[in-house]
């Protein structure tokens, strides 16, 4: 549904997006993260076809963006940075003139279900200067999805939302997910990003990582574990001499190792505590937060650009 | 088609709601419908020499009118969208360059150029009552000629001035102030009206018609070169 290749960007010197290839399947909801000014919002206008790119292309639900860019915008669905409505005009009205630009048949029958769907058919003929900022977000949504698009650009979707809100524009996109939409997230959101997402790409100028939450952790983590203690004390940390322990620390009745390699390290470990007189309750792998792994590879990421 | 209709209904609904544009399309037509026929007024008792030169300057008002009209909307027309955000979702639909432009050019054009002739319409009312009759040189061809067919031509052009400099500012009162400006080369072909530097004949009409033509053309063109509708995203804040 949507495939970059080698998809750039640059705006006089500036690199805004450089070498992006990426694939978002039918029916998958790929998030971009990637921190302010990493080429996230630059990406979501390419593939929408409002800036075009200066290296590689892309294609969208079958249409390249460089060659038929007019198919590409009926075919895609986008919510914008911030809502962009006419603060004058009603929500209906809003939803009518979008759909009348996309070429909507039906458009009252499809505002009438949009608005009640969102519920905003209670609010339709107030301006929408008069709305909520949750109830302008989800009317945006609402424009997005009027022409029935398969796939949804969605940047920043909750920003700025109340959490009720934003657990219904979730909500919402767990719903467009399982009518098979195509869906691209852009966040800065984490746990929105872990909980919505099939894959994560993590961006900044480039693509760093690709994966599903799971894998990206697993990748970039290292491996951890925690071993539960009947008898914690300080002297075991200093007498974890072993070459498969790369640090630890202990923490209450727990002690946090790091080591090497999970299959091969861990008898070692166990062996070498009970050596050490220590009375074992329970070994776990300790899984690394999306965070913990998202700040390590933008860090990384930092340095190399450095 | 559908889309140029969408933009010039919507760009009427928002206008309506403006104070400021509904003053300006209002409050003008009035003040120079009823100056003018204060002219002819003022002249009814003059030789026809003077009262044909105050004639003159009466009628000239109804060639300014439909210039001067739309400015405020046309102003409002890009710079607004940039100010509400929505000229990226709005460049996000399949419209296309030429048709946005053309609606927007539309919206604030017809409604200027149907004031301007209802003006004109209640000035003739005013000084038949005035006169006891209507005078030859009002209701003359070349004088109908270019209240009813120079004037869209001179509107549009007026308008698509301003519409380059809306796409061009960031800020709403910068893009009022620059639309006044933007009047001036529409009102240049007024000055010959004025001035009488020319016999407005037929002959004068037509060729005045063909070079404002000529002139609409390559300044819609212009502007849709100018549009650069990645540099007004890009830069745009």
């Amino acid at each position: 549904m949507i495939r970059t290749q080698g998809l750039g960007r640059r705006f006089g010197e500036k690199v805004a997006v450089e070498g992006l290839d990426l694939e978002a399947r039918e029916g998958e909801v790929l998030a971009l993260l990637g921190p302010n000014g990493a080429g996230k919002t630059t990406t979501v206008r390419m593939l929408s076809c409002i800036l075009s790119p200066t290296s590689g292309t892309a294609w969208v639900a079958g249409h390249s963006i460089t060659a038929e860019p007019g198919a590409v915008r009926q075919a895609v669905g986008v919510l914008t940075e911030s809502p962009g409505l006419y603060r004058r005009l009603s929500a209906r009205r809003n939803l009518e003139f979008f759909g009348e630009l996309y070429g909507v048949r039906d458009i009252k029958d499809r505002v009438e279900k949009y608005l009640r769907f969102f519920g905003l058919w209670e609010r339709r003929n107030d301006p929408v200067g008069t709305l909520s900022k949750g109830m302008r977000q989800k009317l945006a949504l609402a424009r997005a999805l009027l022409h029935d698009p398969k796939v949804l650009l969605l940047d920043e979707p909750t920003a700025g939302l109340d959490p009720e809100s934003a657990r219904a524009v979730r909500d919402f996109i767990q719903e467009l997910k399982a009518e098979g939409r195509t869906v691209l997230l852009c966040t800065h959101n984490l746990p929105e990003a872990e909980e919505l997402a099939d894959r994560i790409a993590l961006l900044r100028t480039r693509l760093i990582a690709l994966g599903t939450p799971r894998e990206l952790k697993e990748r970039f983590s290292g491996a951890r574990v925690v071993v539960e203690l009947l008898n914690p004390h300080e002297g075991l940390v200093g007498a974890l001499d072993l070459p498969e322990v790369r640090g630890a620390k202990l923490e209450g009745n727990e002690l946090w190792v790091e080591i090497t390699d999970p299959r091969h390290s861990v008898p070692a470990l166990v062996r070498r505590l009970v050596e050490l007189g220590a009375e074992i309750l329970e070994v776990r792998r300790a899984e690394a937060s999306l965070e913990e792994v998202y700040l390590k590879l933008m860090e990384g990421s930092k340095d190399a650009a450095d | 088609m559908r889309r140029i209709r969408a933009i010039v209904k919507r760009e009427w609904e928002e206008a309506v709601r403006i104070k400021m544009v509904l003053f300006s399309v209002s409050f003008l037509p009035l003040f120079l419908t009823g100056f003018a026929s204060y002219l002819v007024w003022q002249g009814r008792n003059l030789p026809p020499q003077a009262q044909a030169a105050l004639l003159n300057t009466a009628l000239v008002y109804f060639l300014v009118l439909p210039v001067v009209i739309p400015l405020s909307i046309a102003a409002y027309s890009i710079v607004g969208e940039k100010e509400q955000g929505t000229l990226e979702p709005l460049l996000a639909t399949p419209i296309r360059d030429w048709e946005l432009f053309l609606g927007k050019a539309l919206a604030p054009m017809v409604p200027g150029i149907l004031i301007s002739w209802a003006a004109f319409c209640l000035f003739l009312v005013a000084t038949g009552f005035i006169l006891g009759h209507i005078p030859a040189r009002i209701v003359s061809l070349p004088w109908l000629l270019s209240i009813f067919v120079l004037t869209p031509f001179l509107a549009l052009f007026a308008v698509l001035v301003t519409m380059i400099v809306s796409s061009r500012t960031s800020d709403t009162r910068a893009a009022y102030q620059f639309s006044s400006l933007a009047a001036i080369p529409a009102l240049i072909p007024l000055l010959v009206y004025t001035g009488k530097l020319v016999n407005i004949d037929l002959k004068f009409v037509g060729i005045e018609g063909g070079l404002l033509l000529v002139a609409d053309a390559l300044t819609f063109l212009f502007a849709l070169k100018l549009f650069g509708r990645e540099e007004i995203i890009t830069r745009w804040r």
